[in-house]
């Protein structure tokens, strides 16, 4: 039993880290950007990723508070 | 940032920015720090989710993806010189033509969705034959459907200023489209339905106060007090929790 719970909790963080390293992957110029939110952005306005701005251009600004 | 911030307001609803904070600073923190430094009341949207991953070494970082959903450009924004504000303005030109390629025949059809008219534009598509007149149809329809989902979460959402604009230019743009215009027809009764009286008007007094107040001294005493009236006024609806959310934030210590 504690096996089998060993073996689904390393199959879960190893589906993570896959998902993980897809997301950090570079996105190349000229390629495609595919995202939606998991969680509705401030001020989304019901945007939930890119399909919804689709035709239009979109600045990202990455910024730190501190 | 500020540079960001004006192309936003600059552009309006033609461009669309997301501010990504990369500092793991707290969801509220940000948000807090975003009204203090003046940098609402536009169509920014928030978030600490990477649209896609940083290239740089450091911050700030802007990327510009082009109508085609590509990344066209992507580094530190003093790199580009003039080039970002050149091939933003070029984007803007380009979401409104059609796309590189497009047959002299369909030329009128992408004209016509440009201005809106969208049962005008796939009038057109039917004139030609083949897949490029099916592939254009596809295009406008896909583009509308987003713009009526997006329309549906705003009512959802209690974004119903928002939604108001944007079921009026819907139901403008496809009059006339069987397909299409009976969507928008479900959406305008949803916002003029008694059941959303109470939000309609929580909706409009917070988008009053967020005019008012963004661009001068939003935590001020004065505009938090009207915050905490707003939200006691509205209470139990979407717009009513917002002020009531913004009140909140102004008590933040930003200097943490």
């Amino acid at each position: 039993m504690k096996n089998s719970n060993w073996r689904l909790t390393a199959s879960a963080l190893a589906l993570a880290g896959v998902a993980w390293l897809a997301s950090s992957m570079p996105v190349v110029e000229g390629e495609k950007v595919d995202f939606s939110f998991r969680e509705a952005p401030i001020n989304a306005a019901g945007i939930k990723g890119m399909a919804d701005l689709r035709g239009k251009p979109i600045l990202i600004d990455f910024w730190g508070k501190n | 940032m500020p540079a960001s911030i004006k192309v936003q307001e600059q552009f309006g609803d033609d461009v669309q920015v997301i501010f990504v904070e990369c500092q793991g600073t707290e969801k509220n923190t940000y948000e807090a720090f975003s009204w203090k430094m003046k940098w609402r009341g536009n169509n920014a949207i928030w978030t600490n989710e990477r649209v896609i991953p940083t290239v740089g070494r450091g911050l700030p970082e802007v990327a510009l993806i082009g109508v085609d959903g590509t990344v066209l450009l992507q580094g530190y924004p003093g790199d580009f010189g003039k080039e970002l504000e050149e091939t933003l303005a070029l984007e803007v030109k380009k979401a409104k033509d059609a796309p590189a390629g497009t047959p002299a025949t369909l030329k009128k059809a992408w004209g016509a969705f440009a201005k809106g008219d969208l049962a005008a534009a796939l009038a057109e598509c039917d004139k030609v034959a083949g897949d490029d007149g099916a592939k254009a149809r596809a295009e406008f329809v896909a583009r509308t459907e987003a713009r009526i989902a997006r329309a549906e979460r705003l009512l959802d959402g209690g974004d119903l200023s928002e939604a108001d604009e944007l079921i009026s230019s819907l139901a403008k743009s496809c009059k006339g489209s069987a397909e299409l215009a009976p969507k928008v027809a479900v959406l305008a009764t949803k916002l003029a339905s008694p059941e959303l009286a109470a939000e309609r008007e929580a909706a409009k007094a917070w988008s009053s106060f967020v005019g008012k107040v963004a661009k001068d001294k939003p935590f001020d005493g004065g505009n938090v007090k009207k915050a905490e009236a707003l939200a006691e006024k509205h209470k139990g609806t979407k717009n009513g929790a917002r002020a009531a959310h913004f009140a909140e934030l102004s008590k933040i210590n930003l200097n943490r």
